[in-house]
């Protein structure tokens, strides 16, 4: 399908010529993608590629100056960012997640010596009282029962697959709008990673607006409906996921077929 | 075994420490720097005290507050027009705070020798007269010092724990990215800590103002004593600054009991012995 069909669409996530550097690296070069009200997006490609670098720019972990304290991940990106039309650029983390998109981190980042319970209810930290919270906390634990025995453990005492449910959970509890997942499977058993994917699909038949970025193509391609390919900072190749899936360079780089 | 009165001094210089070992921490852990000036936040705090008590007349739980919160705004101020601006992401940032920091002890000395004098003040009247019981007996303020600080302390728990502001704390000191991606806007939080941090030095100088005597250069060896509970009970932990706390008031006052002079050589070799076998510190997570 060409391109233009689907810019068509009301975009609800633009990022346009976005460069995201470290010092003078460049990680991400002059990359444009838009995401749609209540897809599923996911980005794809080798380690390195810049994936992770672009989803930290669109949550403000990355800033869009010279990067300031409080962030481990110091950077800066160049380009536009707008969400529901209004320019992200330049707002604060805290800003960005407050406008309805909450990111997942890649390694989870869970607050380690929180209960679960404390770590889910930081992510309802943006939920204006007890009522909202405790209903974010109910949905969280219909997508994810498994972690209801496990509400008062601390988040270090948990298995890898527990903490990234938690982690997904702690996202869900801001009730976002749109929500990057950053490599979630990584780390995980093939059966644990096909629980997990279960889960983020569910998540997004809900309405949720998800970005999924995957090192694991074969899953990204498989739950989401729309994929970039992101070469060296930049996307060499972009469809819908059925297209890519049967795409021959997707096949030979990605999938190893 | 030394009389009940020196265990008691060692409790109130415990109390002390821990106030302000407690508040340092609670800097470092979230704004990720040791604020050397702490020590004249406490002197700072006791000066307020005292003029509250004796020219403004207000009754001294009261000025205790009233210390707490204006230094505690100077400690705000002093994060977002120095430290905040200072505090490069680059390797520098740290050194840069030190710097500043520094400068900022002979500041805060310079100024309270200007404006108050440099002659030592008393409180004693505050609080006179002494408990007795039987065998010994306690001044009425050395159990205020007592009370004071156990009153902050819980105050503290509760807030750490049970509130919001609480939770974003300690979301904060363990992983800022993700505190911030959750909507956390870590850096007025920094204001919030640097404000709590300099009250509890403040609130410490207050209480320990009428037990001991007031002038400009009083913030350093409680700084030093606190710098040395953190580096004991591991830096980054809030238990460890309690118990380091506790540990070397006690020590300090007993050790100073038997060998007068050689008291603080006995407390820094055991401070080094203590770090020889757990190089975090006694409550500090162990570097993997």
């Amino acid at each position: 399908m060409p391109t233009w069909v689907r810019r068509s669409y009301k975009r609800m996530l633009e990022l346009i010529n976005i460069w995201v550097y470290y010092d003078k690296i460049a990680a991400v070069r002059d990359l444009s993608l838009s995401v749609d009200k209540g897809d599923f997006v996911t980005i794809l490609g080798a380690n390195g590629a810049g994936k992770s670098s672009t989803l930290n720019a669109i949550s403000g972990i990355v800033k869009a100056k010279k990067g300031k304290r409080h962030s481990k991940t110091e950077g800066h990106f160049k380009g536009e960012i707008y969400f529901k039309g209004e320019k992200l650029n330049g707002l604060t983390a805290a800003k960005i997640a407050s406008r309805g998109i909450i990111q997942v981190p890649e390694g989870r980042k869970l607050f380690p010596l929180l209960t679960v319970r404390e770590n889910l209810q930081v992510g309802a930290y943006l939920q204006k009282d007890k009522i909202q919270m405790q209903r974010s906390l109910e949905k969280a634990l219909v997508v994810f029962p498994d972690l209801k025995d496990r509400l008062r453990a601390k988040a270090r005492e948990l298995s890898g697959g527990q903490q990234q449910m938690v982690a997904i959970a702690r996202g869900l509890m801001a009730q976002p709008e749109m929500l990057l997942l950053d490599e979630p499977s990584l780390g995980l058993s093939p059966v644990l990673r096909q629980h997990l994917a279960e889960r983020i699909k569910e998540i997004s038949q809900e309405g949720t607006t998800v970005v999924l970025v995957e090192q694991n193509a074969r899953l990204g391609l498989m739950l989401a409906s729309y994929g970039y390919v992101v070469e060296n900072g930049k996307v060499a190749l972009e469809g819908k996921t059925s297209d890519l899936l049967n795409n021959e360079d997707v096949k030979r780089a990605y999938l190893g077929v | 075994m030394p009389p009940v009165g020196i265990w008691i001094d060692g409790l109130i210089q415990s109390c002390t420490y821990m106030t302000m070992a407690f508040g340092m921490v609670l800097v470092f852990s979230i704004l990720g720097i040791l604020n050397w000036a702490h020590g004249q936040f406490y002197m700072l705090g006791a000066f307020v005290f005292y003029y509250a008590v004796t020219a403004a007349g207000i009754p001294f739980p009261v000025s205790l507050l009233i210390s707490g919160v204006l230094v505690g705004g100077l400690g705000i101020l002093v994060e977002k027009f120095i430290i905040e601006r200072v505090n490069i992401p680059s390797a520098q940032g740290a050194l840069y705070v030190t710097v500043a920091t520094i400068a900022l002890i002979f500041f805060f000395e310079g100024a309270a020798s200007m404006i108050f004098g440099m002659q030592d003040k008393g409180l004693a009247m505050v609080l006179p007269g002494v408990l007795d019981l039987g065998s010994f007996s306690v001044s009425y303020q050395k159990i205020a010092v007592v009370i004071f600080t156990l009153v902050i302390m819980i105050t503290m728990y509760i807030v750490l724990n049970h509130t919001k502001v609480g939770l974003a704390i300690r979301a904060a000191a363990q992983e800022p990215d993700a505190a911030s991606l959750h909507g956390i806007n870590v850096e007025r939080l920094s204001l919030l800590v640097m404000g709590i941090g300099c009250a509890l030095a403040a609130m410490a100088g207050s209480i320990m103002a009428p037990v001991f005597i007031i002038n400009p250069f009083i913030g350093g060896i409680p700084m030093i004593m606190s710098l040395l509970a953190i580096v004991i009970g591991g830096l980054g932990s809030l238990t460890g600054a309690i118990v380091g706390g506790l540990i070397l008031g006690f020590l300090n006052s007993v050790v100073a009991y038997h060998l007068s002079y050689f008291s603080e050589v006995v407390l820094f070799v055991l401070v080094i012995i203590i770090l020889l076998v757990r190089p975090q510190g006694l409550f500090g997570a162990s570097r993997k």
